[in-house]
């Protein structure tokens, strides 16, 4: 059966209108898609590795981010709890950190002890660059998955009030 | 001046404007008070469309609809006046956002009142709009052939949240910023898209500037637009599809006074309602069936003008003295500036939201977080589909009833835990030691 011009005109306005609708789509999204894909910008330099204490965690208020160290290796995490985004505050009497909306909690080197998180804190890459601490702010790297502890879980300790944990 | 005498030039004064040249064109029918008239009132007046003519005489009841559609109307009404004053002294901009709200509080005449007024209705309207689903599941007012207009509600309560949500940001305080963290941050487990959706809605990875003005032009311009759309809609469907015989239906206690009620009306309104036994309206033959939907059970109808919209007009002025007396009564609650370096705790969901942040204490997020509302809003949406006995009374769809009432009560009891029995760390706590709780 051969289409008839009203067919032949039918099929033009509808797949014409599809386009329309397709490019007014596409439009919006292109307008509204956000410009930036990381995080923060740059990198940071920070003082020389022997500065950060072993067993505690020193707070990098610029990079929204924590430096941590367990003998010699040196950690950049970032604050933000990988469960629902809260800013995680680091318990110095219990040596852990402890999310303040739903309770999850992670070591020093921000690896899952308990709560309803679905894995360990975020880091950014940290290297040694003449002798001072550098961390990569473009890059936020996903917290080590739930049970592959390289690290202990620190003794217990008192836990930390709203007030007490470090700002 | 004598009173017969002030009698006199009112009535000849109001004769004349009645009969100048300047009121006929506004009114564009004479009004005089007869069946006819009282129809004119109706037909000539554009806003009175969204009115049947007449409606039955069992709607004028408050029980019948708890007027909840309505108040709900009303206080979308009340939120787009009070947010167009707000709109005058707010800038969506992170570094002056928080002042204009501390300005608004200190130096603007009546600005404090005036945010908590928009606050309250904002809960309320929430509240309202629940209730006004549970009224109507409760009446079966869902059933066919008002299945769609069902849907249509459903889409109203996802646009009143997301109304509430956006706004939720715009002091940018820290009550604010924590409680939009949590959320945006749910969106994120929505499985493949989720992240995409985040950064949409953020633009950008964290809540910051593009954050904030493209919750303000949500909140201001495209939910306003799509609300106003979706409501046109669902209220031509109110008045086309009908009233539902639960939602009409004289009940029990009602046959006393409804003829009771009835001889005032006739009292009133002599000679011209004379109801009718039964009234079919010929819409054309397609099928039986379609045709049978068109037709009325017999009831007794009244002329909207003026007996429901008088009704309507004190549930209006009720709740608009409401909201006003909540906005003298209670501050809107603003803390300190939105502070990315600092949680406070406990940092809680708005209180609609509250449920789902304690189902996300016991469960997986996606779980929680995702699945179980989305669930509920499927199975809601669905329901009238699902649901087809035109039986509507309560006591003939127990199971329907108890398994609806059964979720409802456990969203409730999440909501109540969540709100008030969690402390820092999201610990348990007794609201009578201490009260968690920022509305």
């Amino acid at each position: 059966m051969t289409p008839t011009r009203r067919d032949v005109l039918l099929t033009g306005w509808n797949v014409g209108t599809g386009l329309l609708a397709t490019a007014a789509a596409w439009t919006t999204y292109e307008a509204l898609a956000p410009l930036t894909e990381g995080a923060g910008s740059g990198s940071l330099t920070l003082g020389a590795p022997d500065a950060f204490r072993d067993g505690t965690a020193t707070f990098v208020r610029e990079g929204h981010l924590y430096v941590t160290r367990i003998g010699d290796e040196l950690f950049a995490i970032s604050q933000k709890c990988p469960h629902l985004g809260c800013r995680v505050p680091f318990c110095d009497t219990s040596s852990r950190f402890a999310c303040p909306c739903h309770g999850s909690s992670y070591n020093l080197a921000g690896e899952h002890l308990g709560g309803p998180a679905p894995r360990g804190m975020d880091r950014h890459p940290l290297a040694i660059e003449d002798g001072r601490v550098v961390v990569d702010l473009t890059q936020t790297l996903d917290g080590p998955p739930l049970g592959s502890r390289r690290f202990g879980v620190p003794p217990d300790g008192v836990a930390c009030e709203s007030g007490d944990a470090k700002a | 001046m004598t009173a017969p005498n002030a009698e006199g030039i009112s009535t000849r004064l109001r004769r004349a404007v009645r009969e100048s040249t300047l009121y006929r064109s506004i009114v564009r029918t004479p009004h005089f008070d007869s069946p006819l008239g009282r129809a004119q009132r109706a037909f000539g007046n554009v806003f009175l469309h969204v009115y049947p003519v007449r409606v039955p005489d069992t709607l004028l009841r408050v029980r019948s609809t708890w007027r909840l559609g309505f108040i709900s109307t009303v206080l979308f009404g009340i939120l787009l006046v009070t947010g167009t004053y707000l709109m005058f002294f707010y800038t969506p901009a992170v570094t002056m956002a928080y002042g204009d709200m501390q300005r608004l509080r200190s130096q603007v005449g009546f600005g404090q009142l005036i945010r908590n007024t928009h606050r309250w209705s904002a809960h309320l309207m929430v509240l309202a709009v629940v209730l006004h689903m549970a009224r109507v599941f409760w009446h079966g007012a869902y059933k066919s052939p008002r299945e769609f207009n069902w849907v249509i509600g459903l889409a109203l309560l996802v646009i009143t949240l997301a109304y509430s949500f956006t706004g939720y940001l715009l002091p940018w305080d820290q009550l604010a910023y924590w409680a939009v963290t949590v959320g945006s941050d749910l969106v994120h487990y929505v499985p493949v898209i989720g992240g995409w959706l985040r950064s949409l809605l953020l633009g950008g990875v964290t809540i910051g500037q593009s954050a904030l003005l493209r919750f303000y032009v949500l909140h201001i311009a495209v939910l306003t637009a799509m609300f106003g759309v979706v409501l046109s809609v669902h209220l031509w469907r109110v008045r086309k599809d009908g009233f539902a015989p639960g939602t009409i239906a004289p009940r029990g206690r009602d046959r006393e006074v409804r003829i009771e009620g009835q001889d005032q009306m006739s009292r009133e309104t002599t000679l011209d309602e004379t109801s009718p036994p039964r009234r079919v309206r010929e819409l054309g033959r397609v099928t039986s069936s379609s045709a049978a939907t068109h037709e009325r059970t017999p009831t007794n109808e009244v002329f909207t003008w003026p007996h429901l919209l008088v009704r309507h007009q004190v549930v209006a002025l009720l709740t608009t003295c409401v909201v006003i007396a909540m906005g003298v009564l209670f501050e809107a609650p603003l803390r300190e500036h939105a502070n990315v370096n600092y949680t406070p705790e406990p940092a809680k969901a708005p209180w609609y939201f509250v449920g789902i942040q304690e189902l996300l204490a016991h469960f997986d997020p996606v779980v929680s977080g995702v699945l179980a509302p989305a669930a509920l809003f499927v199975i809601l949406a669905a329901l009238p589909y699902v649901d087809r006995d035109p039986a509507w009374e309560p006591q003939a769809r127990r199971p329907l009833v108890a398994t609806i009432g059964m979720v409802a009560l456990v969203a409730l009891a999440l909501t109540v835990i969540g709100a008030f029995f969690r402390g820092p760390g999201w610990a348990f706590v007794l609201p009578w030691e201490h009260l968690y709780f920022e509305p």
